[in-house]
């Protein structure tokens, strides 16, 4: 009897371990995403276990290249830091994709259509500024402008679409995407093409978002001004969609749709905004993306980031910090995955597994949250039980 | 084995800051009808669902045929021959009735006694059997959302049987019925306890349990008053027992004093998307002081009407004139702030957002404008402490104040925050649909006097509902409705009840 009591309290100790970590109401928010991203790493290693490989090392390796962790090595000109800008540089437009989802969804739309305003807003501030001879303080700022008016015209098209037509947004986003993608394509195989990249020709450094080959402290770095935009745009979102009355709005319109316009809440009229602001964010993305981290357009492609900025807006839980958050450990799992299979030899897609692992733990998010609170109710069961006996 | 086929001795259940149910002891009888009385919020569907295993307690012991059971899952609670049909339907709209029965359940059937399918055939010939069996008849091939409420309850009812249930559970099965539906219902489960099953009743309405019930349990804030036999106990003391003090069911009232005429609707007609005439070319006229009520049997224009005049329906032709000016063309912002109130009938689709905030619901109509938002940016602080000022005003009872989630709270609660949102925007003119629907009488005795006392402040007041009783008591006005056009407007006192309802069913006198 001693011996089965004895049992249960070892395995309920491991168990009220987990469960006081996980447990707390007030930091679940927190504490089971970061759950989630371990628990996927977990099988992950699983995986390049099977493999034959070291998954320590060769996550290791994906910190290394990500430039949060040193290389035994580095080149001339590069160091840590650099490779840590890199990433940063490359997470700029990420952040803004993601904030471009979640403020859809937040007003109960969903914008699948982040690629094709990305890449809209992109051509429109390459075509016009990137190759015009505008000074730097004049030619950077019309960028974010263009691109982000270039973003937000197409966003607002498919809300007044779905407004006065009744068209699902998914299905007009999806179709944008195909019709940005070919009619651009055109123009730039047309007129902007670089005979020897097969891209549009590089745009004039003035013009770009990211200071390329900034050269300080004997190294050569790449500066992403976007990136502060980006955070303070994160906080600024964060603040709208609080404290703001059009936030206030957008909310309930995604809430409950009858409800808002019974309160007097002009419903089409929030869902253009939304979609709007969505399509003005995702314009950033692209132009960050077009005249930041590249300095060009590669024709007939969509940029995957408008998708994965899907996933990362749900991992981060639509809150705009929690999108940061995300934005930053996705962006390290593809950006360390070069380095990752140069060194450890395990292969580059695997990253994107990795990724995949953490978006699909990430969906059972609510799930676990039910099953904790189901568990603890049992363990307080029990142990109301063990003190009776 | 004992006489009795369900005990629960002494149940205590707790959530967070109430104490739902406090050391109840009820025992049911085989083949008994037993009547669960209590108010919104006394603690007879956290009760039940106990039973039905959707919570499980914290204290206290559940017997079931004599033998003491832990039910921790509904799906233990099927096995023990319990079924519940919950006061909202747990149906899915795109399935078919017969899905919907076997959902959980699906018999399987091998193809070449290898390849498994579901046998939707043979499970439609039963359902079809059973429905004919209990005289509850449906098409099995029919999807949810293509038929009534009364039908999708029926639906409920077969899952159920179904599963062979012997222990009966309905969470207040008759709140969404008509009167002819709910005699029908009535005669239904009366049926089933002939048939050998037990029946579990929770309601508030006093009638249903004096026609059917046995015996009753009266629940008040969580405790068990008494339970009493039926038969020998008057409606009046059930429902003393139940509020905890003497009801009277006639609401004292001042004779009305007209003032001027505030609403006045000319000549209305309004179509559905289909072109069909919803109402036909009604008029009234509403004056201050006034409780004007249309009368009629659901689905006959009188929603419309109300829609119309608040401006959530487009009018196809007519006038409608506030305080003499034509608001016809208004939105809905511009005719709430032209002084008009409007308590719709389906509060959780349109008159709350579950998923907000009280304080937020409570602000709902207001926070665009001073004080409640400055420059675009709402002041939190002022919508705060206006939700505190109503939770205080009109007793709007939940466990975390300010802070809870609408969905969270009571349905009573719920209607007594919408009433005081919409009092608070002191209209010229209010507009209640089914004010008390789903309510008991404690909050239905509750909302008349607040009509009663916003008709003495001078408002004006649109009542609409079903309830031909409510009407009969509140109204100084009565206009009866009947496929969309008025049939008779004339002064409460010059009318009977038994005139009223002549004229609903469309008999022209």
């Amino acid at each position: 009897m001693s011996e089965v009591k004895q049992e249960r309290k070892s395995k309920n100790l491991s168990k009220r371990v987990i469960l006081n970590i996980l447990g707390n109401d007030k930091w679940q928010y927190l504490t089971i995403p970061i759950f989630l991203i371990l628990l996927s790493f977990v099988v992950a290693s699983i995986i390049i276990l099977l493999l034959g490989k070291n998954p320590l090392l060769a996550f290791f390796n994906l910190l290394q290249g990500a430039g949060i962790m040193p290389k035994p090595s580095y080149g001339g000109y590069k160091s840590i830091l650099t490779d840590f800008l890199t990433l940063l540089n490359f997470m700029t437009p990420m952040i803004f994709a993601s904030l471009a989802v979640a403020i859809g969804l937040k007003g109960g739309l969903f914008n699948i259509g982040v690629s094709g305003q990305m890449l809209l807003g992109g051509y429109f501030a390459t075509v016009l500024i990137g190759y015009s001879n505008l000074g730097s303080l004049v030619a950077k700022p019309l960028v974010l402008v263009i691109g982000l008016v270039g973003g937000a015209s197409l966003g607002g098209l498919i809300g007044f679409l779905k407004y006065r037509f009744n068209i699902n947004e998914v299905v007009s986003s999806i179709m944008f995407n195909y019709i940005i993608q070919y009619v651009l394509s055109f123009f730039i195989h047309t007129r902007y093409i670089d005979p020897v990249s097969r891209q549009s020709r590089y745009i004039n450094p003035a013009a770009r978002l990211t200071l390329v080959n900034v050269e300080r402290f004997g190294l050569r770095m790449d500066l992403p001004i976007g990136f502060i935009i980006a955070i303070v745009l994160a906080i600024g979102l964060k603040f709208f969609l609080d404290r703001s009355r059009i936030g206030f709005e957008i909310k309930a319109v995604g809430a409950n749709p009858k409800a808002a316009k019974y309160a007097g809440i002009k419903v089409g009229k929030t869902l253009i905004t939304t979609m709007a602001l969505s399509g003005s964010l995702a314009g950033l993305a692209g132009a960050s993306y077009y005249l930041g981290y590249f300095a060009s357009i590669q024709p007939r492609v969509l940029p995957s980031m408008g998708f994965d900025a899907i996933a990362v807006a749900l991992l981060g839980n639509n809150n705009p910090y929690g999108i940061i958050a995300s934005s930053f450990i996705i962006s390290i799992i593809e950006k360390g995955s070069t380095y990752m299979s140069s060194i450890a030899g395990v292969r580059q897609e695997i990253a994107s597994v990795i990724t995949g692992l953490i978006l699909l733990f990430s969906a059972t998010n609510v799930y676990i949250q039910h099953k904790i609170r189901a568990s603890k109710d049992r363990l307080q069961e029990d142990l109301g039980r063990e003190l009776e006996e | 084995m004992s006489e009795y086929i369900v005990e629960m001795k002494n149940i205590t259940k707790r959530f967070p800051g109430i104490v739902a149910n406090d050391n109840i002891s009820i025992q049911i009888k085989k083949g008994e009808i037993f009547a669960l009385l209590g108010e919104n919020g006394a603690g007879k569907s956290t009760l039940m669902s106990m039973l039905f295993g959707l919570y499980e307690p914290d204290e206290g012991e559940i017997w079931i045929r004599g033998e003491k059971v832990k039910i921790d899952s509904p799906n233990f609670a099927t096995r023990l021959n319990i079924g519940m049909v919950h006061q909202h339907f747990k149906l899915v709209e795109n399935y078919s009735i017969a899905e919907n029965i076997i959902l959980g359940l699906e018999p399987i059937k091998k193809y070449l006694g290898l390849f498994p399918y579901v046998d939707i055939k043979g499970a439609s010939k039963d359902i079809g059997q059973l429905s004919r069996k209990y005289g509850l008849e449906v098409d099995p091939h029919k999807k949810i959302e293509d038929i009534n409420v009364s039908l999708q309850q029926r639906v409920e009812i077969l899952k159920m049987l179904y599963r062979e249930a012997e222990i009966l559970i309905f969470d207040e099965p008759t709140a969404v019925l008509t009167p002819q539906e709910i005699d029908f219902l009535l005669d239904i489960i009366e049926e089933l306890r002939a048939g050998g099953k037990t029946i579990i009743l929770i309601t508030h309405k006093l009638e249903e349990i004096k026609r059917i019930a046995y015996r009753c349990a009266i629940l008040r804030k969580g405790k068990l008053v008494d339970v009493l036999d039926v038969k020998t106990s008057s409606t009046r003391e059930m429902a003393s027992l139940m509020v905890g003090r003497e009801i009277s069911f006639k609401t004292e009232k001042k004779p009305a004093e007209f003032g001027d005429l505030v609403l006045e609707v000319r000549s209305l007609s309004v179509k559905n998307s289909d072109n069909f005439d919803l109402v036909r070319d009604v008029s009234l006229r509403v004056h201050e002081g006034e409780v004007f009520a249309i009368a009629g049997v659901s689905g006959n224009g009188q929603v419309e009407i109300a829609d119309a005049i608040a401006g959530l329906t487009d009018i196809y032709q007519g006038q409608i004139l506030l305080n003499g000016k034509d608001i016809s063309s208004y939105s809905i912002r511009k005719r709430t702030l032209e002084g008009i109130s409007y308590i719709p009938e389906d509060r959780q689709s349109y008159g709350l957002i579950l998923d907000f905030s009280l304080a937020e619901n409570l602000a709902m109509k207001d926070y665009h404008r001073e004080p409640f938002s400055n420059g675009g940016l709402l002041d939190r602080d002022v919508i705060n402490q206006y939700g505190n000022k109503l939770i205080d005003k009109y007793d709007i009872r939940s466990s975390q104040g300010i802070r809870t989630q609408v969905r969270q709270m009571s349905g009573g609660n719920q209607q007594k925050a919408i009433i005081g949102r919409e009092i608070e925007l002191q209209s010229s003119l209010m507009i209640f649909v089914q004010p008390t629907r789903g309510l008991d009488i404690g909050a239905i005795e509750n909302i008349q006097r607040m009509i009663i006392e916003e008709r003495d402040k001078g408002k004006a007041i649109l009542l609409i509902s079903l309830e031909l009783d409510e009407i009969m008591n509140i109204a100084d006005t009565i206009g009866v409705i009947y496929n969309g056009q008025i049939q008779k407007i004339a002064s409460a006192d010059s009318l009977t009840t038994k005139e009223v309802g002549e004229f609903m069913m469309g008999v022209t006198a």
